[in-house]
């Protein structure tokens, strides 16, 4: 398969989907918009991978579901974020600016 | 917080999995249609679209199975949280519930604590005694091989030992050992220790390696080898305080010094027995060609590929093959080879398994009991089932809420039945009857404490199931619209009755075996001894053999302190023998009667007798034909041999057997090996007061062959007639044999009354248990009887007052009742009885004397059975009659 974008790094789609749900609650193929959109189509997720994240994050109490009406009037499965995954993503958000930071300092004098 | 409206159900997840699959199957669906919905409102070809829609979702197959696994995992987890929260609430609902009705909680779980407990303790001597293995390497693989007698199990000849150790190859080890006790000397008083003589083989039967020094080799068995000893954790600790260097060090046994090659660990004891010490046997090339003297006791571990059945073909080939080689006369019997732990505890196995299931009985009598008292709260707590019900809670739920209840209960039960237990298993240890093997391990230990929360299930089940069904089965409608009054319908007293006439069976099989105990017990202590018991004493007492290892010398010292023991004051008449009626440890030899050359199977296998002639005085025996014994028969003098009746009539079928002669004891050449029959004695209990009298044969010891000695390692029983209590005499007894040789201990001292007392106990103790519990069964029965006609009483009161009203009287009112009563009553006393006849064979086995169907038992435990089942029913039954219509009718 072609991509035209950016793959991602292992263990980070579990924070994407995190912050995508600060929003508010959003079924799955609405994570997957924000997820475009945000990054302004560069990162990009098979969608369905989306689905086996969500289920192992609720699976870990990290967000909830429950089935609400969407936008078009369907049936649709909305994600939450609950108070634990709120403080797991803080941890998961610092601890990626910190390794990004490293990264960034070992590969700074190299560009120089 | 902004959620699109839609039912709030936050954080429920799907409970099954096929929901959980629904699910993903509807969020992947939404999904791929919003996303072609969205393509197509872009100007997407409808089919171009789903296909787009389709590659941007990925690898749908995957992503279902991952999605799945998760869920699978998830669903699990909330289950079982789940499920622990609900159990949690129910038993605390449970334990509210409870608290509100103390009386009923009290009664219901002493109940229960009852038979928990007594079932429990009884558990834990059952699993000491009976289920845990010996303690050596594959205890199932060492067995007991004997010789077959004619009573069953004989001791080996060391001729025939010799041969089954050579020639079979069905052992790994075979080994011969002979219970010897041995006076244990120095400067402190002697002492007499119980050990074994063993040859080398004997610790490589076990497979227990020593805890210091070495075992027995090959040469320690040779005779003649220096003297050695191998003593056990136990003696080097209290003789020795555990000394490190002991090993090495001497020990006087019999006035001969032993050196100590080793100590064996506090956990060996073969046979659970009190064996301190053991030497080698060191059998002579003389003895192992001896086949007549049957004195050892053989053990063997079996080879690896050989069972008990192919060990035992194995030495019959044997025997065989030897025979038809040497065609020796003497070489004989069947060998029989059991395992050591079937051989132990054959006795008490059949034993404890009556007790236990006696107490089982208890305990299912209660679990009846407390069912009954759930039915009694189930009715009264009809409307607050109504009224859940009514409300929507499921049957399910109701269910589950009243389990937990009886669960509750139980669990109560068990912790105070615990309790009971742990004061009970000492008390019982105690109590019960010497001999009993491993006894004094039975303890409170992890698997009886799992044992006693299985019986708290049980019971929790047993007592709750069929209550909580039938209290969650209530329809509210009818429920509610009776008011207070219930308008009973004959159905819904049925599972009572039911449970009364389960309870009355149980009670009367319970009865039963305590009835045929009894009787049992009486049979026992009416059995004809042969003898009078009262004022005699024994006591018991070994020459040690270096000193008298000389047959003369011994007869000479046995002489010696027989005229000691008669000239003692209060002594009418003493007597030396090797063996004392009730004494155990008989030797046994084969007769040969004159004239008929038998084989060696077919000689009268009789036990041997050593006495001295004042003997039958002393006994109070008289002989049935011929003479007794005389001072005249001594060495040298013309043998002479006297034998009871039933030896007499297997040597001498056809007539009488004085004069005749009969050979024994001796080899072929041996001028005393016939001897002359000069008289016949009445048959004695032989042993084991059980057993009926063996054939039996009297040897004067003046004339006694000198092997026999060695056989007995010079042992010898004084039995001294008194004038008043023997138990005075014990110490001037003491006394006067160790004026005689001060290293002489006398041991195993006992009166004669004792031993038949100490033979009577075990039967005693188990009619004495099973009184108890049958009581104890009685007493419940008669509870739960009082209990449902009390209800069925209260039930009624309202159709007795309409009945009095209308002009039925007290008697036609109490007739009423008591007909409702007995019925299952009746019912119980019926299945009962079918169930104690088809169980009766279990309790052959420990009885004596009765028949298991024995029908005065059966008719005697009915007519209690109705009696109290009447006298339970009457109280509550006569209360009916005192309802005083004008008040029930308006609800007063």
């Amino acid at each position: 398969m072609t991509q035209s974008g950016l793959e991602l790094v292992r263990g980070t789609l579990d924070m994407l989907v995190l912050q995508a749900l600060t929003w508010g609650p959003l079924h799955g193929y609405g994570v997957a918009g924000v997820l475009r959109r945000r990054s302004g189509e560069e990162l990009v997720v098979e969608e369905g991978a989306l689905y086996p994240a969500l289920h192992r994050l609720e699976q870990r109490g990290l967000v909830g579901s429950e089935w609400g009406l969407s936008e078009n009037n369907r049936r649709a499965r909305y994600y939450q974020l609950t108070a634990a995954g709120r403080r797991h993503l803080a941890a998961e958000v610092d601890a990626w600016r910190r390794y990004r930071d490293a990264v960034d300092q070992v590969l700074l004098p190299a560009e120089a | 917080m902004g959620l699109p409206h839609g039912v709030r159900r936050a954080f429920r997840w799907p409970l099954s999995q096929q929901a959980s699959r629904r699910d993903l199957d509807e969020e992947v669906r939404f999904h791929l249609e919003t996303c072609s919905e969205e393509l197509v409102a872009d100007g997407w070809e409808p089919d171009a679209a789903r296909a787009e829609a389709l590659r941007r979702f990925g690898d749908l197959q995957r992503v279902r199975s991952e999605c799945r696994r998760i869920d699978r995992r998830r669903v699990l987890a909330a289950g079982l949280a789940g499920g622990l929260a609900a159990t949690g609430r129910d038993l605390a609902a449970a334990g509210r519930q409870l608290a509100r009705s103390p009386g009923f909680f009290t009664l219901a779980v002493l109940t229960l604590a009852v038979g928990i407990g007594a079932t429990t303790a009884l558990f834990g001597i059952l699993r000491a005694v009976v289920l845990e293995p010996l303690p050596y390497p594959d205890p199932q693989r060492v067995v007991f091989v004997f010789e077959g007698a004619p009573w069953g199990r004989g001791a080996a000849s060391a001729g025939n030992f010799h041969d089954w150790r050579q020639h079979s190859r069905a052992f790994t080890a075979l080994t011969a050992t002979r219970s010897a006790s041995f006076n244990l000397a120095d400067e402190e008083a002697p002492e007499r220790v119980l050990g074994q003589t063993v040859s080398a083989e004997y610790f490589r039967v076990f497979a227990v390696p020593p805890e210091r020094g070495r075992v027995f080799t090959a040469a320690d068995d040779q005779p003649g080898a220096p003297p050695v000893t191998v003593l056990s954790h136990r003696l080097w600790q209290r003789r020795f305080g555990g000394d490190p260097d002991v090993v090495g060090t001497e020990l006087r046994l019999g006035g001969v010094p032993h050196t100590i090659v080793g100590v064996m660990p506090a956990r060996f004891a073969m046979t659970g027995e009190d064996e301190e010490l053991w030497v080698p046997l060191r059998l002579t090339p003389a003895q192992m060609a001896e086949y007549d003297g049957h004195s050892l006791l053989v053990f063997g571990r079996l080879a690896p590929g050989h069972s008990v059945g192919s060990a035992q073909e194995d030495l019959r080939a044997v025997a065989g093959r030897l025979d038809a080689a040497a065609h020796d006369p003497q070489r004989d019997l069947d060998p029989l080879v059991e395992p050591v732990l079937d051989v132990l505890v054959e006795d008490h196995r059949p034993r404890l398994l009556v007790l236990f299931g006696a107490v089982a009985l208890v305990l299912l009598i209660g679990c009846v009991n407390v069912a009954n008292l759930l039915l009694v709260r189930g009715a009264t707590r009809r409307k607050e089932m109504a009224v859940r019900t009514a409300l929507g809670g499921s049957r399910t739920r109701l269910v589950r809420q009243l389990l937990a209840e009886s669960l509750v209960l139980a669990l109560a039960g068990a912790a105070v039945g615990l309790l009971l237990a742990h004061l009970l298993l000492p008390l019982l240890v105690r109590l019960a009857p010497t001999g009993v093997p491993r006894l004094g391990q039975a303890e409170l230990d992890g698997p009886v404490l799992l044992f006693a929360l299985a019986l708290a299930a049980v019971a929790c089940v047993l007592a709750g199931l069929v209550p909580a069904l039938r209290a969650s089965g209530v329809r509210p409608v009818e429920a509610l619209l009776e008011g207070g009054r219930g308008s009973r319908t004959a159905a819904r007293g049925l599972g009572r009755h039911a449970l009364v006439a389960v309870e009355v069976a149980l009670a009367l099989l319970l009865l039963v075996g305590a009835g045929l105990l009894v009787r049992s017990g009486r049979a026992m202590s009416e059995i004809d001894l042969g003898l009078d018991t009262a004022h005699l004493l024994t006591a018991r007492l070994s020459l040690p053999e270096a000193r008298y290892g000389e047959p003369a010398a011994a007869v000479a010292a046995f002489e010696r302190l027989l005229e000691e023991v008669e000239s003692l004051p209060g002594v009418t008449t003493a007597t030396l023998a090797n063996q004392v009626p009730l004494g155990g440890g008989s030797i046994s030899n084969g007769l040969q009667p004159e004239g008929r050359k038998l084989q060696p199977h077919e000689l009268v296998q009789s036990d041997m007798r050593l006495v001295t002639p004042s003997y039958f005085e002393t006994l109070g025996l008289e002989p049935v034909a011929g003479r007794m014994l005389t001072t005249a028969d001594r060495a040298g003098g013309p043998p002479v041999v006297l034998v009871n009746e039933t030896a007499a009539r297997q040597l001498y079928p056809g007539g009488p057997a004085v004069g005749r002669q009969v050979a024994c004891c001796a080899a072929e050449d041996d001028p005393t090996r016939w001897r002359t029959i000069v008289g016949v004695m009445p048959d004695v209990r032989g042993g084991a007061l059980l057993d009926e009298p063996p054939p039996q044969f009297y040897v004067p010891l003046s004339q006694a062959p000198p092997e026999v000695f060695a056989w007995l390692q010079r042992t010898m029983v004084i039995v001294a007639r008194t004038g008043g209590d023997p138990a005075t005499l014990v110490e001037p007894l003491r006394e006067r044999v160790q004026a005689v040789d001060p290293e002489l201990p006398i041991y195993d001292v006992a009166t004669l009354d004792d031993r038949l007392e100490e033979a009577l106990a075990p039967g005693r103790f188990m009619a004495l248990l099973l009184t108890l519990l049958g009581g104890l069964g009685l007493l419940l029965a008669a509870v739960g009887i009082y209990g449902t006609i009390a209800w069925l009483v209260e039930q009624r009161r309202y159709e007795v007052g309409v009945r009095m009203a209308l002009g039925a009287d007290a008697r036609q009112v109490l007739g009423m009742i008591l007909r409702q009563a007995l019925a299952p009553l009746a019912v119980g006393i019926v299945l009962g009885g079918a169930a104690a006849v088809a169980g009766g064979g279990l309790l052959e086995a420990v009885l004596y004397g009765v028949a298991p169907g024995d029908p005065a038992t059966f008719a005697a435990v009915a007519a209690i059975l109705l009696a109290v089942g009447g006298a339970a029913s009457l109280v509550p039954a006569r209360r009916a009659t005192r309802v005083d219509p004008a008040r029930t009718l308006t609800g007063a």
